[in-house]
């Protein structure tokens, strides 16, 4: 039986709300903005009662924006399939690279093994900035800027640290007995990588492939600088709408509405798995 | 040295997923200075009975009182109850000796004194040599002994010790058992032990509550266990091996009564062995549940035949597995016996060894002969 | 014909080495116990075995053929693993059914062969359970079932009743040996608990110490103990032993136990003079003699079918006897007794090296 009180109970309501308006309003705000004309939204006071238009959204998808200057070319869809090429091919490149060594680094200890691994893992914390220059003076260099590869080679940075450390966890959880008794049974080891790790750490694999997946699709910096507009993300095309004749917020706020929903949406289908990649993550190693 | 009471007592877990009724009205009396083992398997209540005698849980219902006082209502430091905790809880930053002695620190004991019993105690469960040393840097066994020898170096009315013997190095445990029996008796410390290991139940305590499920099946001494169990749970639970047990059929009349085993083994006794109440009892049921003891199969000639499947010995006994009519029997001798597996084996058993019970309820109804 | 070798086997992590030159050889069809406590490196004796690590030096053989540079899905070994080792995403009968499947065995061979062993190891009403639906039983039956679908010819069993409750070992303990037999393989069979070790075994090799200090029958091991260690490992209560030394004069050899004369056979005549540890099977002593050591019973405790006196002398020296419960004139606490021992279980150790002392 719960012995909280009717008091404690609203209380409780009463801050869960406030904590929920907190972290959702700018979204929701957002959301409405990208219903609106410039005007309604630059109106002064703002009001909640308008009539919604989804010209921002035919705009963005046509690639025709009308301003008051004229017609201008959007590439908007172009930067939702880059964000897609790039996020997809990222965490592709960085599973088939990083679960193996995921692999190597729970199963074998080897000399260093374990600084190698923490190095990898700091690539997460140092700003993206630090790098940037250099970078992109050797990606002029060596031909790869404003290239895919070039980009998803980049995006390792980001993507290859989570796939370790939360992968890493998960077969370190997998007793090794197991393995050996499927050797013992006589399957060679590519087999038992196949038939049993693999399987056995498929919650870890998935969650890992999801955050990297939604940290890829949220980078900015690394496309910003490195990549032109053909190739450019949604995460930096946004940029596009702050014009010569003034900034669009309509459009803003409606390709930013765009952009998070695949992210949004994977996060909230697969958040179980995200809390438990995410925890593994922290607790092991 | 005093008589605990525990009266009537539940204990009911609640929780949003459903109540778990772990203690089940227990009646339990332990006398003055007397050593008395909860036995049971996990889950069966035991451990929360300590729990709420040494005031870690709350009674739900019901009474205990310790020498006449009321003290399931006291703190547990009001109590006046020593205990040896199961997970040992030996103080990290305080070597073993400062351990064993800051459960005499309270006392009123002049300091020699405190040394000398904490040094004497040491040297009975042999860790003289590792006082010095700190809790993580010995072994599980010794651990074990610094807890239980922190408890008991105290002036208690009433010792609690929760699985106190289990980490012990196999060859220390036979000694260990009788000078901690001896000590015990000496001091005229009542005691109450939890475990699962009915080995180390029959070989301390003076008498054994076998707990399942919450529920107290019986109250008695090892003896008696053994020669009376109250139902199949305690017949088969007491006893390594465990009882052989056969479901049989009864046919009895003036000359003789006979149990017909399953397989068709028929076991016959003149009825001069069965008192007459017990072949009234008899007379009203035709199955029971039957149970031989092991050691009271005796190989030689008898109406039990079949093949031996094992014949194993282990230095001081030899245990005979025979395989009876597709089920597997065994027999136990304390001498050296050798037969070869498949060969043929004969078996037989004294009408006083006989342990009938009722195959739906499993409450005994004879033992011996003699109704239950 | 030999089925298995070890020859100069040794194992080393760094600088911390498990076992050095160990030397054993087994029988096609014998079972060969491997007892030792805990931390001896039991399992990691399998492991180098069944090919899943390598030794740092020495030789095993299967079949006469050097296994160093086979790896070990090509052994032709069956292992059950202390902690079951089932894979959990796979129903009891697929687990079964890997050394099969592994063998490229046609799917109705594959079916027939899950079927046999499941019924031998009456887990036939469980195979479509996942393992996580088996009780701690059924799971360990299920291990060896899968050790034993392939017909091995080669058996390593690591502590398999090691994790199962005391009744479910005991009635193992009385199958297992026909089972074994049955399979006809070799088998490995590593325990900490000797009785075990004595019910199952042709043979019981004692590792401890990173070597193999005994490697004999069952009966050999206890009543021809080699050391004085294993004497102390097999046999409950464990064997009594006081330090003293052998005298011998014109009555014959004796030692000195508790200031009393205790005559030992004459055969230790040779060893006269030297500082020994006498050891003593609770079992072979007596306390119902009307004249020898003088000692009182401290404690009585009750053991299974035995009872145990813990007895001490006017001097000091403790030790255990154990009789049958249903002895007659089993003495109280506190009693006066004369102690004799029986010569079958009486030993005498060299108190240096722990060595047994022949005659």
């Amino acid at each position: 039986m719960d012995h909280t009180s009717t008091f404690e109970k609203t209380l409780r309501g009463v801050l869960i709300t406030l904590v929920l308006v907190f972290f959702l309003f700018p979204i929701v705000w957002i959301f409405l903005m990208s219903l609106q004309t410039n005007e309604t939204i630059l109106r002064i006071p703002p009001s909640l009662a308008f009539t919604p238009i989804i010209d921002n959204y035919t705009a963005l998808i046509t690639g025709q924006l009308r301003t008051a200057a004229g017609s201008l070319q959007l590439n908007f869809m172009q930067n939702m399939f880059n964000s897609v090429l790039l996020s997809v091919c990222s965490v592709a490149v960085s599973l088939v690279l990083g679960v193996p060594a995921a692999y190597a680094f729970a199963r074998f200890k080897f000399r260093l093994g374990e600084d190698i691994a923490f190095t990898l893992l700091s690539f997460r914390f140092a700003p993206a900035l630090l790098v940037l220059l250099p970078l992109s003076l050797y990606f002029k260099s060596l031909g790869l800027t404003n290239t895919y590869v070039g980009l998803i080679w980049v995006y390792q940075l980001i993507c290859l640290p989570l796939i370790l450390w939360i992968v890493r966890g998960y077969f370190e959880d997998i007793s090794p007995d197991i393995e050996h008794a499927y050797r013992i049974a006589g399957n060679s080891w590519w087999q038992t990588f196949r038939k049993i790790s693999i399987p056995l750490a498929k919650p870890g694999i998935a969650a890992a492939g999801l955050l990297a997946f939604i940290f890829a699709w949220n980078n900015f910096v690394f496309a910003l600088i490195l990549a032109s507009a053909d190739k450019q993300p949604v995460t930096v095309g946004a940029l596009a709408f702050v014009t010569a004749s003034g900034i669009q917020y309509g459009q803003i706020a409606a390709a930013i509405i765009i952009s998070i929903t695949p992210t949004l949406a994977l996060a909230l289908y697969a958040q179980r798995y995200l809390v438990e990649g995410l925890s593994m993550g922290a607790v092991k190693g | 040295m005093a008589e605990l009471i525990i009266n009537k007592v539940d204990k009911i877990y609640r929780s949003r997923k459903g109540d778990v009724h772990a203690v089940k009205a227990l009646d339990l009396t332990v006398k003055p200075g007397e050593i008395v083992a909860l036995l049971g398997s996990s889950g069966c209540g035991k451990t929360s009975t300590l729990r709420m005698i040494a005031g870690f849980e709350d009674v739900t219902n019901g009474t205990i009182s310790l020498g006449g006082k009321a003290i399931h209502t006291l703190a547990p430091a009001a109590r006046g109850v020593a205990m040896a905790f199961e997970a040992y809880s030996l103080y990290p930053p305080l070597t073993i000796g400062e351990n064993m002695s800051f459960a005499l620190k309270a006392s009123k004991l002049p300091q020699a004194e405190q040394e000398k019993r904490v040094k004497a105690m040491a040297e009975m469960l042999e860790i003289a040599d590792i006082l010095n040393k700190y809790p993580s840097s010995v072994s599980g066994g010794q651990q074990q002994r610094a807890s239980l020898g922190r408890a008991l170096v105290r002036d208690a009315g009433l010792y609690l010790l929760d699985e106190p013997m289990g980490q012990l190095e196999p060859q220390l445990r036979a000694v260990l058992r009788g000078r901690i029996k001896h000590y015990l008796r000496e001091h005229k410390c009542t005691t109450i032990l939890v475990t699962h290991d009915q080995t180390e139940a029959n070989a301390l305590a003076d008498r054994i509550a076998v707990m399942e499920g919450g529920v107290l099946q019986q109250y008695a001494t090892p003896a008696e266990l053994k020669a009376r169990p109250a139902n199949l749970f305690t017949g088969t639970f007491i006893g390594e091996p465990p009882m052989n047990v056969f479901n049989a059929e009864v046919k009895s009349n003036a000359e003789q009564v006979s149990f017909v085993v399953e397989g068709g083994t028929t076991l016959s006794y003149p009825a001069a062995q069965m008192s007459e109440s017990l072949r009234q009892a008899l007379g009203k049921t035709s199955r029971i549940a039957l149970g031989i003891r092991p050691h009271a199969l005796h190989l030689g000639e008898g109406p039990v035949k079949g093949k031996v499947v094992a014949c194993q010995w282990l230095g001081d006994q030899t245990h005979v597995a025979v395989d009876v009519a597709g089920r597997t029997v065994v027999s136990v001798s304390q001498e050296r016996v050798s037969r070869a597996p498949g060969s043929d084996v004969a078996l037989n058993v004294a009408a006083r060894d006989l342990h009938l019970f009722d195959p739906a309820s499993g409450n005994a109804i004879a033992h011996g002969g003699q109704p239950a | 014909m030999t089925q298995l070798s070890i020859t100069s086997l040794s194992k080393s992590y760094g600088s911390f080495k498990v076992f050095d030159g160990l030397n054993l050889e087994a029988k096609a069809g014998e079972i060969v116990v491997i007892f030792g406590g805990s931390g001896t490196g039991k399992t990691i004796l399998l492991r180098l075995i069944a090919g899943v690590e390598e030794p740092s030096s020495g030789v095993i053989a299967i079949g006469g053929h050097d296994v160093s540079d086979i790896a070990p899905e090509h052994r032709g070994v069956g292992m059950a693993f202390q902690n079951f080792a089932l894979f959990p995403h796979l129903s009891a009968a697929e687990n079964i059914a890997t050394p099969l499947r592994a063998a490229g065995a046609a799917e109705d061979k594959v079916k027939a062969g899950v079927n046999k062993v499941a019924k031998l190891l009456k887990i036939d009403h469980v195979l479509t359970h996942a393992p996580r639906e088996l009780s701690n039983g059924q799971k360990q039956r299920t291990a060896l079932a899968r050790a034993l679908a392939a017909e091995p010819q080669i058996l390593l069993l690591d502590d398999p009743l090691r994790n199962v409750d005391a009744k479910l070992r005991f009635e193992m303990r009385l199958e297992l040996p026909r089972l074994l037999r049955q399979s006809g393989a070799t088998v490995l069979y590593v325990t900490q608990d000797y009785k075990e070790a004595m019910a199952l075994a042709d043979r019981i090799a004692v590792l401890a110490g990173g070597k193999f200090v005994q490697t004999a029958t069952p009966e050999d091991i206890y009543m021809r103990p080699a050391t004085l260690g294993v004497a102390r490992l097999f046999g409950d209560p464990s064997i009594n032993t006081a330090e003293t030394s052998l005298e011998a004069d014109g009555a014959g050899v004796h030692v000195t136990l508790g200031g009393t004369r205790v005559q030992v056979a004459a055969d230790y005549k040779a060893h006269a003079g030297e500082a020994v540890t006498f050891g003593v099977r609770p079992e072979s002593v007596d306390v119902s003699a009307d004249s020898g050591l003088a000692a009182e019973v401290v404690a009585v405790t009750p053991l299974n079918e035995r009872t145990v006196l813990l007895l001490q002398t006017p001097s000091g020296w403790e030790f255990l006897a154990s009789l049958p419960s249903s002895a007659a004139d089993i003495p109280e606490p506190g009693a006066k007794v004369f102690a004799r021992f029986a010569e079958a279980g009486t030993h005498i150790f060299d108190r240096q090296t722990g060595e047994r002392l022949h005659g």
